[in-house]
């Protein structure tokens, strides 16, 4: 396949799956603000849900340098349809949309009109109706674009090496982006362990009513809510989060299982290192971070520093995009 | 209200109608179809195709238009239909045409006869700016240089059909005709019945057959054909992406490939991998910067070399734009007497060359009757409407005229044929050009039977280029005892009532229910 060709379908890969993870927690801690009460209000000391919702996507500097105050509707533009903000749903859609004009001969018609009649609708859309039709109604719709495509995409194409690249994307992309989560949210929920003391939080989990509502809000924000539930009959508890969104082995969302489809992708491109490059390099990075997210335990990774280990698994699912970019897509 | 009432031809001739008002023979049909029809559902069908063409990402791109960057290609739902005998003219006058440019470029690139006897002057040739040199002695395979042509004619106020240009380098639009016609048959299928039109969708099959023969010695077992695009900004890149994907080869940007030692491969996953035969739509100037321009970012530098070393095939092969030189257009009759001893059976537009002193002097005084052109432009770039111009205009093109004579040629305004176009809730008479598509392969040349119907769709205007609001129409060649397009969706109906018989087999206790499931649960 050819190596720009494979870096088209790994972007769009991601940049589908970016829009959509962005409208789900968008979804999510909107409607979170609203039952909390806290929609207008900036003053409180404790972070409000929009707070970590622009940690998550790393935008808060990005966002105060153009907005003094947040609203929900500054909010909202900045991201669905702000164009400069460039983890926007707009954004992310278009990019996917312009790599799969470059490679629309690669991929099934289908699949490149779902981007283009998405993107065409995303244009007719701005704050003000979104507010009229109700938020969730259109954040519903990114994420059935988002799963319209990825059905087209499993129902056409080929069992190859092109799906293998845009799978790549999509579950590095998602792994990525449920640590990040998890990273700046479990900051948020437990005082305790923001003030760095962990031994003080036993056992784990018994939070304020408030801190139930934000769990809640982490899982629901990768569609994990009732997935979990069937998992863990015991209620909601930081440790058995982290356990399904970090380390579960067959949830969708979950770190781990990102990371095994990752690897199991890249095996199957690399041909096992029978390709005449060498890609033992990615192969190794991925393999070693799927070996730490088999191996390990809730209770350890949360003793040892719960943001720590999350912000390894950032830091080395950026190492195994860049691997695979030095493998196979710009030699 | 009827589409075509009140409709007037005036002066023009209308493929359509006679000057009387009645519709030409070959129309019959399809008028007495559109005639029942009202104007809103015709404009419902219009939006319709306007929408697929949309959601298809059909579109163009306009060149310095900041914010829209892409426009749905407009799309005319009234075919035009060229009867029969028309068309078997154009057959042989086409390929006639092609024969002898290709034999030219054959010639000029190898002992130049023709200019040793003096029948095309050597300094329009040597001093041409598409004239290269650098390829003189290359023998492309087989000796073609055009493999796809793609030249554009008019009909004038006789119904004539004259060539207006040649387009020999990369002729762009193919990719309109087979699509529009997808398209016509999907929104207006009622119109294709009972008239005998000829299917062009084996376009791709014999382009790809007649690359797959360029390749290289050796390499002919399986080789690899690539089509080379100077990427997604290209105005034409919908048509590249839509041409690989039809002929099931690879879409390649310059920085895909790279040449050592004369060989041409292209970077992929498993490493390097040989190319053997380009289908390139990127100009001979940004083909390769060790050549060529080298500032072009487009190319692959060495491409050309390994290209005159018979390692990769190119097609178009290169300096073929000296052949469709606007000024050399004057001589093509006279090429073809010199190489095949005929006359020229479609005839050219009368044209005045500025680089010769009489016509020098024509042109500059009667700018505000001619149509002048830039003999390299195209896409209707670089042109002056006289009896449309301004005082300002005219001066202007004389000014350049005179600085370069032989860059300019004038021909006179052609009262260009018209057809029904649907404008808001009715037809009026739109100025139309073709422009059909010829292969030009080992075993001969082919042409399609259908053809870009380019129609101008603002009113009263002559210029049917995309760029600068011109549409298209398909063009529905007629058969006459030859396959055809309802023969062949005739074919489709049986297969689907076909299905429907299988379905009845399974009823429990027919026999055919064990075969049913033989490949199922069991």
């Amino acid at each position: 396949m050819l190596s720009r060709d494979a870096d088209a379908c790994f972007w769009i890969g991601r940049y589908v799956e970016r829009a959509e993870a962005t409208a789900r927690m968008v979804d999510v801690h909107y409607h979170a603000t609203l039952e909390s009460g806290l929609s207008d209000t900036a003053s409180s000391d404790s972070p409000t849900p929009w707070d970590s919702l622009l940690a998550i996507s790393h935008s808060t500097e990005e966002f105060y340098s153009k907005h003094k105050l947040m609203s929900d509707s500054q909010l909202i533009y900045f991201f669905a349809f702000d164009t400069e903000n460039p983890n926007s749903i707009i954004s992310s859609w278009s990019r996917a949309r312009e790599n799969s004009r470059s490679i629309r001969e690669q991929i099934a018609s289908e699949m490149w009109e779902a981007l283009n009649i998405f993107y065409l609708q995303l244009r007719e859309w701005d704050v003000e109706r979104v507010l009229a039709e109700g938020p969730h109604a259109f954040f519903q719709r990114v994420e059935n674009a988002s799963h319209l495509f990825q059905g087209i995409l499993n129902r056409t194409l080929m069992m190859g090496e092109t799906r293998d690249w845009l799978d790549v994307g999509r579950f590095l992309e998602r792994g990525d982006q449920t640590a990040r989560l998890l990273d700046v949210k479990y900051h948020d929920l437990l005082p305790a362990y923001r003030e760095g003391e962990p031994e003080s939080m036993e056992p784990l989990g018994v939070g304020s009513t408030l801190d139930m509502h934000g769990w809640i809000a982490v899982l629901k924000s990768v569609s994990a809510f009732e997935m979990y539930r069937k998992t863990y009959r015991g209620g909601i508890l930081p440790a058995s989060v982290v356990d399904f969104l970090v380390l579960n082995s067959q949830f969708p969302a979950s770190v781990r299982h990102c990371v095994g489809r990752v690897e199991g992708c890249l095996k199957r491109i690399s041909g096992n290192g029978s390709g005449s490059i060498s890609s033992a390099e990615p192969e190794r990075v991925v393999g070693r971070l799927l070996a730490d997210l088999t191996y390990s335990r809730p209770d350890e990774i949360i003793l040892e520093g719960l943001h720590e280990f999350l912000e390894g698994v950032q830091i080395r699912c950026a190492e195994v995009g860049t691997a695979i970019t030095r493998a196979y897509l710009s030699y | 209200m009827s589409l075509f009432q009140d409709y007037e031809t005036e002066s023009f001739y209308d493929e359509m109608f006679e000057a009387n008002g009645k519709p030409r023979p070959h129309y019959q049909k399809l008028y007495a179809r559109l005639s029942q029809m009202s104007p809103e559902e015709f404009r419902k069908r219009t939006l319709l195709a306007d929408k697929a063409l949309i959601q298809q990402g059909i579109t163009f791109t306009v060149y310095g238009d900041e914010k829209g960057t892409e426009r749905p290609f407009p799309f005319d739902l009234i075919p035009r239909i060229v009867p029969t005998p028309e068309w078997e003219l154009l057959e042989r006058g086409l390929k006639q045409r092609l024969t002898a440019l290709n034999l030219f470029l054959h010639d000029i690139y190898h002992d130049q006869k023709i200019l040793n006897d003096g029948i095309v002057p050597r300094e329009l040739v040597v001093g041409a700016v598409n004239f290269r040199p650098q390829f003189r002695y290359a023998d492309p395979p087989a000796g073609i240089y055009v493999h796809i042509c793609g030249s554009d004619l008019i009909r004038d106020a006789d119904g004539t059909y004259r060539v207006l240009e040649d387009n020999l380098r990369t002729p762009s639009g193919v990719s309109y005709v087979l699509e529009s016609r997808i398209i016509l048959t999907r929104t207006f299928p009622s119109l294709f019945s009972d008239i005998a039109v000829r299917p062009v969708d084996h376009y791709t099959t014999q382009l790809l057959a007649n690359l797959r023969e360029l390749a290289p010695p050796g390499r002919e077992e399986d080789p690899n054909v690539v089509l080379l695009t100077p990427g997604v900004f290209n105005s034409a890149y919908f048509e590249h992406s839509f041409l690989a994907q039809q002929l099931g080869i690879e879409l390649l940007e310059g920085r895909d490939l790279f040449c050592d030692d004369n060989i041409v491969y292209m970077k992929t996953t498993r490493g390097p991998q040989r190319v053997d035969v380009i289908y390139r739509r990127v100009d001979d100037d940004f083909l390769d910067p060790l050549t060529f321009r080298p500032d072009s970012v487009l190319g692959v530098p060495g491409l050309v070399n390994a290209y005159r070393a018979g390692n990769v095939a190119l097609a178009n092969s290169i300096g073929t734009g000296i052949a469709d030189d606007k000024v050399i257009y004057a001589f093509v009759p006279r090429i073809i007497e010199y190489y095949l001893g005929e006359k020229a059976l479609i005839p050219n537009v009368e044209t005045y060359l500025a680089s010769n002193p009489q016509d020098y002097t024509y042109i500059l005084e009667n700018l505000d009757k001619l149509v002048v052109k830039a003999a390299n432009e195209s896409g209707g770039y670089g042109m002056l409407m006289g009896h449309k111009s301004t005082q300002k205009e005219r001066e202007e093109f004389a000014e350049r005229i005179k600085a370069e004579p032989r860059n300019y040629i004038a021909q006179p305004l052609i009262a260009l044929s018209r057809a029904p176009a649907f404008v808001e809730d009715h037809c009026e008479g739109r100025h139309i050009d073709l422009r059909p598509y010829l292969l030009y392969g080992k075993s001969g040349i082919t042409l399609i039977p259908g053809a870009l119907t380019r129609v101008a769709l603002r009113k009263g205007s002559y210029v049917v280029n995309s760029s600068q609001g011109g549409g298209s129409k398909d063009t529905w060649v007629l058969a006459e005892g030859q396959e055809t397009l309802t023969q062949q969706m005739g074919g489709m109906s049986q297969t689907m009532s076909a299905t429907g018989m299988s379905q009845s087999f399974t009823l429990p206790g027919s026999p055919s229910t064990l075969q049913a499931n033989e490949g199922g649960a069991q």
